[in-house]
């Protein structure tokens, strides 16, 4: 099942990059440093799709203290984290040519980073609570908690003056770029989102293999 | 506008380079834990033998 996945996986990448570098045109503006949109968005969908996931799955485990709850709120958190790192550093390195510099204190970024750290704080927390059952308990609730932060990173740019550019894509109304471009968009937004599943049914399954060495 | 490839190049190996070591340590301690398992299970399938009376 798993090097199903992996193998569906795989193909998925390897077409994202062949439609984002080999069918995708040069953007006008930008020129081709464009091309980091194929991997810098995606991996920020994966961000909130994993910490929805945090999310939802905190709840059920507070309500019905399943371990394979606790269990995929800590796999999806540690991957949510992984792809927040790599949205704030490809985005980092975007903006270096784009916008003249590495970074700025700008509406986005800062609630991006924000993010980051509370999940960090979220897999830290974890991993200093010796008690198994307590230290599920406490990161279900901060697990919820932190969910908040992610409309706040979402519409930071609409509600908040700022030099990043708004969705192009999560947005209401009719899109404005061109089909080519969207479809490589999607493609990578497939891609990502089967490498999540793929992320955090092993780490789950890591997880389980750990607490039963423990037992 | 320039089209600054060492950009591009940086942001899409940086990313290769993460995702590959997080996907090696999963399969290594994936790994790692499930010969762990094995070795037990054949360690109390041993001392089970062990524990039966011989004829």
């Amino acid at each position: 099942m798993s090097s199903l996945l992996g193998g569906v996986t795989l193909a998925g990448l390897v077409a994202g990059l062949v439609l984002g570098f080999g069918i995708a045109p040069r953007e006008a503006t930008q020129g081709n440093v464009q091309r980091i949109m194929y991997l810098h968005v995606p991996s920020v969908w994966v961000a909130y799709l994993a910490f929805a996931v945090v999310l939802v799955a905190s709840i059920v485990y507070l309500v019905r203290r399943a371990e394979s709850a606790d269990r995929l709120a800590h796999a999806s958190a540690e991957v949510g984290v992984l792809f927040t790192g790599l949205t704030i550093a490809t985005g980092s390195i975007w903006g270096k040519p784009t916008w003249g510099t590495w970074w700025t204190w700008d509406a986005r970024l800062t609630t991006v980073s924000i993010l980051f750290v509370m999940y960090l704080g979220y897999l830290l927390l974890r991993g200093m609570i010796e008690d198994r059952e307590r230290g599920a308990r406490f990161a279900a609730v901060l697990g919820i908690v932190a969910a908040f932060n992610i409309p706040l990173v979402h519409f930071s740019v609409y509600w908040w003056r700022t030099l990043h550019q708004p969705p192009s894509l999560m947005k209401p109304g009719p899109g404005t770029m061109p089909g080519v471009i969207v479809t490589a968009l999607l493609v990578n937004f497939a891609a990502f989102t089967l490498l999540y599943a793929y992320f955090v049914t092993r780490r789950a399954r890591v997880l389980r293999l750990e607490a039963e060495a423990e037992a | 506008m320039a089209d600054h490839w060492s950009f591009v190049l940086a942001a899409y190996g940086l990313a290769l380079i993460v995702l590959a070591a997080y996907w090696r340590f999963l399969v290594r301690r994936e790994r790692e834990l499930s010969e762990g398992h094995q070795v037990l299970r054949e360690g109390s399938g041993v001392s089970e033998q062990a524990r039966r009376p011989s004829p």
